[in-house]
């Protein structure tokens, strides 16, 4: 099915679907869960805009690193999987990833 | 800490990869194995992805693919030189790759040999480095170095003994890469520029 304009199930002002959207945030969170020491404290809000999705992740002070990876090799991979992912929905999915006291 | 559950492993890897195709909406098929441990330079897990998504995977010098393989290795926790434990490949993307970069190591090889001039690859990870590292050790009159720190690191071949001679590393083989890659060498950084 191919969305053409903004019909009920897409996120207001998107061209994509709230479905989507969820599917992504859980995908992220998925893969972070698996990558950290304190899974629990793993958290991933997003902010929709127009053109991209902002999946802005949070982990326990101690595994920041362990998202990140030596020289920002995990990071990079996160970002990589998630641009082919922004290729297949058609809508960029973008990752920041806060560091301890960073306001969301 | 090398895989010592290759069951639990493999069951890590297929929790992700479900994921990808759940979640991520991918369509990929995958199969993990054992390797073989009498065999050396073998991976213990060797996942093979088929299905419609495999281009996905390999464009870009498989960088798609590469990036599955870097989040499973963390994910089992392999630091960077456990790495090669799991071997990701698709559509026999790796086996293809090396015989690419074996041709080129020939082909520098006898490049650097003919004009005395050392000769620079682009950056690239180690596993491949260490492709184009064990080709050219078979090859006579030429010597290889790495120069480079992270993901600049490139490969370089020099004439036998010469590994003092300067090398200007490639440009980035990507769009975007920011800030000129000083592909001339010329006016080097450390001020033996110009001559080589």
């Amino acid at each position: 099915m191919k969305e053409t304009g903004k019909i009920a199930e897409t996120v207001r002002g998107t061209n994509m679907t709230q479905h989507e959207m969820v599917a992504v945030e859980e995908l992220v969170r998925e893969i972070a869960r698996a990558l950290v020491d304190e899974p629990e404290a793993v958290d991933v809000q997003t902010v929709a805009r127009d053109e991209s999705t902002i999946l802005k992740l949070r982990v326990a002070p101690g595994d920041v690193g362990k998202v990140i990876g030596k020289q920002g090799r995990t990071a990079r991979s996160v970002r990589t999987i998630l641009s082919a992912v922004s290729m297949k929905l058609h809508h960029r999915y973008t990752l920041d990833i806060l560091e301890e006291d960073e306001e969301v | 800490m090398p895989i010592d559950d290759l069951q639990q492993a493999a069951q890590k890897i297929a929790e992700l990869l479900s994921n990808m195709n759940k979640l991520g909406g991918f369509r990929l098929k995958y199969r993990i194995s054992a390797g073989d441990p009498q065999e050396e330079d073998t991976a213990a897990l060797n996942v093979e992805l088929a299905g419609p998504d495999t281009p996905l995977l390999t464009q870009h010098n498989g960088e798609l693919l590469r990036a599955f393989e870097t989040i499973a290795a963390q994910v089992l926790r392999l630091d960077q030189r456990e790495q090669s434990q799991i071997s990701f490949d698709a559509g026999n993307f790796k086996a293809l790759r090396e015989a690419e970069l074996k041709m080129a190591a020939e082909t520098a090889a006898a490049k650097v040999i003919e004009s005395g001039v050392p000769f620079a690859f682009p950056p690239m990870n180690s596993r491949e480095r260490r492709v184009l590292h064990m080709v050219l050790r078979e090859i006579e009159g030429v010597e290889t170095a790495s120069n480079g720190e992270g993901r600049d690191r490139f490969l370089a071949v020099y004439p036998e003994g010469k590994t003092h001679l300067p090398v200007a590393a490639q440009a980035k083989p990507r769009f975007g890469g920011g800030g000129g890659g000083d592909r001339g060498g010329r006016g080097g950084r450390d001020g033996r520029s110009g001559r080589r």
